[in-house]
């Protein structure tokens, strides 16, 4: 408390903070510090901003205004935008909390879903707790909110808790200003609020502890049990039981596609399980820790009890800290890691309704453990990898969608972006505001396309906007670009790798605002010339790109059918040099017709992708003929890589359009080389697609003096060995090299991409 | 030999061709018309002009095609055909024993499916302006009083979807022979008038509610066409649609989908749900629908949308046949 000197005369004023400040306890914290620092006035939420209007001697004031950010609880992230001295109020007293101001809601943000706070876990473990083992329990600082939201101002009548009538205990927490629970939206108690229910071989178990019990012992028995969460269902299983593992693999399927694992929070920081698992730095650690609680990549442990199944053939297993109470019971019941997976089928969303899981993933789930709080939308687990230094997104999702962005200019109108085809996101940005929406899935699905549609029309519903331009990218068959058409709005095309470029350039344009030589390397996507590009090097800026840096096109035999079959890729470089190829398991006859049907251009398209040349590597080492998910090919072939391998030396040439041309051809021979270890030719694959990028920059900057940005964007980049070399290359020649930091540099992020083009576009 | 100025030579050549091949009362009567009695009912009118590539194929020909393609389509309307025109856009220095042979097999298409082709009209074009030839023919058909209306926006939900056999062979055998590629198990293309199948389903399951033959885009986009006309959605199990092993075998290798492969002989069939299996019966007791299958429902639910339904649950949106169709994966 501030003592009263002679000058610390009474002063007044009014305060507009904005940033997060929304459904994370900040209008309560203001209402306690004013308390604490004996400042008289009142705070309001108004259009997404929190109005306060504070009075006190100045030198209290002053504490007070500097406590609203240094003290502000953990999730809000408040700033004071705007500050005025106003005149002072005689025989003002007291200090209360206004209700919202039903404004303009456009302005509001939607908190995303908040893991357990240390507080509510502790009070969870209390016995002495009336929420003692509740797996609902949640305050201010955290609980679900993306998820269960129907529509702004964030009021719990507004959210699917709105079916759960507070009991009288929970009121007097809901209505008392100094309680933590104070206004929290989905506040519940074993009284009031959701309950589980287990089910197993047709009979159902009602109650919270019957619930966690059953599922516990089901768990011990080798069962795969649908377990609903905060954005949906997981699937849950012991991670030490191959044959459980064995058997999720094989019915849902999902035959070798990592599976992420949640260790049990244990030791100090809570890490201790984790570190059984993975060898954790200090950056792996305090990703994990993120209250966005997200699958984080980590470097397996030869040594993890997990079994082989888990993450076959890499180094890395995803792995993901409780985050929801209830989560924390079962990791805590069973005490030990568990597989924890989306409950979907192959490409959709995650599902959310308690009885579609029942009929749709009755295959695979032998068990159910159902809650009857409704998920109003999906949100998938997030995951992140540790690339150069930071967590990089691979999916945003709950914990961190919507991620709002702010843009460096207004948009001229309220514009939606559709994203792409296989693992969509949609953006909507309005005002000075990006949203990008957590991981939606394939819609080229029912599902995936009904999820699509929803999240498309509840975020504009949810922030009062309406779409009247939507950004698509320039493939004509994208499902979403299909919908796009028969919506009754102007569109705008955008070719796929520009998005990629523009998601880069877009996200640092508050800190740079000029040209960029930007590497966009992914699987295929439809370029200017209408081949697939997929290694291309883009110079400029949004809506005004150059193709500058390419690779040497080849046909691809079976167009999407190489997606899945690395040995396609391989086929097509081998025939591009007139070099036999052979892969076991098709015939002579089978090839024979294969090549002549690639040499009439029958759905053969020509492309300079360079996933499918690090297909094609995968296939010639050995290392992936096959692939039952997107990638699988090139993730193997990093998994194995030696890292200090020398690399060839690529031809560069400039080609008719003057694009410098990087040509593939010596890396054909070098990888099918079986006299060298599969090690030795996969770092040699590496280190040598490092140095064809480090050369093209360098090609390109001698051609554009001044300084450049260099850039690393598309999905190829995930691949972190290939990834942190080239940007240790282009530093090392003196470029100022970035990745993507929030937007995830592959697909995920190509709405965001698609946005920032459009901006750029005189067409909006 | 030149049948290009017109001139007379040819010209008869040309006449006495199609007068041998196709005679018949109506032609011989050498009017610029032909005049018949129609029966008691509705009259159906089709007509579809037909290039393929190569002429002669795997399991028929353009003359063939050009038959089967417009009788079934009088035939989708539950119509019995009666009657054919066909129209010749000869390119100048065309063969005329090729000629013949596409005349010939006409003929014996036509005369196998009952009809007969009653008029008829041949333009040359000079070197260039034409691929070999084109037929454009015409059919009509009575659909006999009474009978319940067939058309593609009659799908109601609950109906079953059938079809009378194998998808795509006609696209793949085509697409082997345009190509010659090298492929020792022969794919024929099905070429196959279908109006006798469908008058015997009719007789055993009188109130089919849509018949269509899925030629081009195949049974992707033909069931798409079908749930946007009827404004209901469908709902198609994969593992039920008969596929022969080698078409399926080339299309694995090639990367196609089978389903948006043409078929000239097969159709699909809507019914109400408890006439299904009679329909099944029936289809299967005739030749042309030996492999008929049950393949799927019509739904309410998400209409103008046809789903595939793939191994472990999956529910693939099958679409329709894009232009080019461009690899998505990225
Ligand atoms: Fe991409
Ligand atoms: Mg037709
Ligand atoms: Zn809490
Ligand atoms: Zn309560």
């Amino acid at each position: 408390m501030q003592g009263r000197g002679v000058a610390d005369a009474l002063a007044a004023v009014s305060l507009r903070v904005i940033g997060r400040v929304q459904g994370v306890g900040f209008r309560p914290f203001i209402y306690r510090i004013a308390h604490q620092y004996g400042v008289a006035g009142w705070v309001r939420n108004a259009a997404g901003r929190v109005e306060i209007v504070a009075q006190a001697p100045e030198t209290a004031l002053t504490a007070f205004i500097d406590a609203i950010t240094t003290q502000a609880p953990p999730l809000a992230r408040p700033t004071v935008a705007g500050r005025e001295t106003i005149d002072v109020e005689i025989g003002l007293s007291g200090f209360v909390i206004h209700h919202s101001a039903e404004g303009d809601p456009a302005e509001a943000g939607i908190p995303p879903d908040q893991f357990c706070c240390d507080d509510c876990l502790a009070e969870m473990r209390d016995p002495n707790q009336r929420r003692f083992r509740y797996p609902f329990i949640n305050c201010t600082q955290c609980g679900p909110r993306y998820t269960i939201i129907d529509h702004l101002p964030y009021d719990r009548p507004h959210t699917s808790m709105a079916a759960f009538p507070l009991c009288d205990d929970c009121r007097a927490e809901y209505e008392n200003p100094l309680d933590r629970r104070f206004h929290a939206q989905p506040l519940a108690c074993p009284t009031c609020g959701p309950q589980l229910t287990f089910m197993q071989d047709g009979v159902r178990l009602n109650g919270n502890e019957t619930g966690l019990r059953a599922a516990v012992a089901a768990l011990r028995d080798g069962r795969i049990v649908a377990v609903k969460g905060i954005g949906g269902y997981h699937l849950i299983c012991d991670a030490a039981n191959a044959g459980a593992v064995a058997r999720l693999r094989d019915l849902k399927p999902r035959p070798h596609k990592p599976l992420a694992v949640m260790p049990p929070l244990r030791g100090a920081d809570g890490l201790a399980a984790a570190r059984a698992l993975a060898e954790l730095t200090p950056v792996h650690a305090e990703a994990l820790r993120d209250p966005l609680r997200p699958v984080v990549l980590c470097p397996k442990r030869a040594d993890a009890p997990l079994c082989e199944g888990i993450a076959q053939g890499l180094g890395e297993v995803g792995l993901m800290l409780p985050y929801s109470p209830l989560h924390h019971l079962l990791t805590q019941d069973f005490g030990a890691a568990l597989v924890c997976t989306s409950a979907n089928i192959s490409g959709e969303p995650v599902l959310t309704d308690n009885a579609e899981v029942e009929t749709r993933l009755a295959h695979v789930a032998q068990a159910y453990l159902h809650h009857n709080r409704p998920i109003r939308r999906p949100a998938d687990d997030g995951v992140f990898r540790i690339i150069d230094g930071a967590p990089r997104p691979l999916r945003l999702g709950r914990g961190c969608a919507p991620l709002e962005l702010r843009l460096t200019q207004p948009v001229a109108r309220p514009l939606l972006a559709v994203g792409g085809q296989m693992k969509n996101a949609l953006a909507l940005a309005w005002g000075e505001r990006l949203i990008l929406s957590p991981h939606i899935g394939d819609p080229g699905t029912q599902r995936g396309m009904r999820t699509f549609e929803t999240t498309a029309a509840q975020l504009q519903q949810l922030y009062g906007v309406r779409a009247e331009a939507i950004a698509h990218d320039a493939h004509p068959d994208y499902s979403v670009t299909q919908w796009a058409r028969a919506q009754d709005l102007p569109l705008i095309p955008v070719y796929h790798h520009e998005a990629h470029a523009a998601a880069m350039a877009g996200e640092l344009a508050a800190e740079y605002d000029g040209d960029w030589l930007i590497f966009a390397w992914d699987g295929v996507g439809l370029g200017r010339d209408g081949t697939l590009w997929g290694g291309e090097a883009l110079l400029g800026r949004p809506g005004a790109w150059k193709r500058v840096g390419s690779w040497r096109p080849f046909a691809l035999p079976g167009g999407d059918a190489a997606a899945r079959q690395p040995w396609r890729s391989a086929a097509a470089l081998c025939w591009s040099l007139q070099q036999p190829f052979a892969t076991p398991g098709l015939s002579r006859e089978a090839l024979q017709l294969l090549k002549q049907a690639w040499e009439r251009g029958i759905n053969a398209p020509v492309t300079s992708a360079v996933g499918r040349l690090f297909d094609a590597a995968s296939a010639l080492c050995g290392v992936c003929l096959e692939a039952s998910f997107e990638g699988q090919g090139p993730m193997m072939l990093e998994a194995v890589c030696d890292a200090a391998s020398a690399p060839l030396d690529l031809p560069l040439a400039r080609n008719a359009e003057g694009v410098w041309v990087s040509d593939w051809a010596p890396l054909v021979a070098a990888m099918a080389d079986a006299d060298h270890a599969i090690a030795a030719r996969s770092g040699l694959f590496h280190a040598t697609l490092i140095a064809a990028l480090l050369a093209q920059a360098q090609a390109v900057a001698a051609d554009h003096p001044g300084a450049l940005r260099v850039g690393l964007g598309g999905g190829v980049f995930q691949n972190r060995m290939l990834c942190e070399g080239a940007l240790t290359a282009l530093r090392g020649a003196g470029f100022d090299a970035h990745v993507g930091r929030e937007i995830p540099m592959n697909d995920a992020g190509l709405a965001a991409g698609q946005i920032f083009e459009a901006l750029a576009s005189p067409r909006l | 030999m030149s049948h290009g100025s017109g001139g007379r030579a040819s010209h008869t050549l040309i006449r006495e061709l199609f007068a041998s091949h196709l005679d018949n009362p109506y032609l011989r009567q050498n009017n610029d018309n032909a005049r018949f009695d129609a029966p008691p009912g509705s009259l159906v009118m089709s007509v579809d002009s037909h290039v393929v590539s190569p002429i002669f194929f795997p399991g028929g020909d353009l003359g063939a095609l050009a038959v089967h393609g417009t009788l079934n389509d009088v035939a989708m309307s539950g119509a019995v055909p009666l009657h054919l025109t066909a129209g010749f856009i000869l390119e100048e220095g065309y063969p005329l024993a090729d000629l013949e042979r596409i005349v010939m097999s006409m003929a014996r298409a036509a005369k196998d499916a009952g009809v007969e082709i009653i008029a008829g009209d041949t333009k040359v074009v000079e070197r260039g302006h034409g691929d070999g030839v084109f037929i454009t023919t015409t059919g009509i058909g009575v659909i006999p009083p009474g009978s319940a209306r067939i058309s593609g926006d009659a799908a109601q939900p609950g109906d079953a979807i059938l079809i009378s056999g194998s998808m795509g062979d006609h696209g793949a055998a085509i697409m082997l022979a345009r190509e010659s590629m090298d492929f020792d198990h022969a794919i024929q293309s099905d070429s196959a008038a279908l109006h006798d199948l469908i008058a015997h389903m009719l007789r055993i399951v009188p109130n089919i509610h849509c018949l269509r033959d899925p030629t081009r885009g195949g049974l992707a986009t033909t069931l798409n066409e079908l749930a946007e006309q009827s404004n209901v959605g469908m709902v198609i199990e994969e593992s039920a649609i008969p596929i022969q092993p080698q078409v399926a075998a080339v299309c694995e290798l090639l990367g196609l989908d089978p389903l948006t492969l043409a078929n000239e002989g097969k159709l699909i069939a809507i019914c109400p749900p408890d006439q299904a299996q009679t329909l099944l019966k029936a289809m299967r007791a005739h030749p042309l629908g030996e492999n008929a299958a049950i393949i799927g429902e019509v739904t309410e639910a998400d209409a103008g949308m046809v789903q595939l339904v793939t191994g472990f649950g999956g529910r693939r949106i099958l679409d329709w046949l894009a232009g080019t169709p461009l690899p998505r994966i990225c």
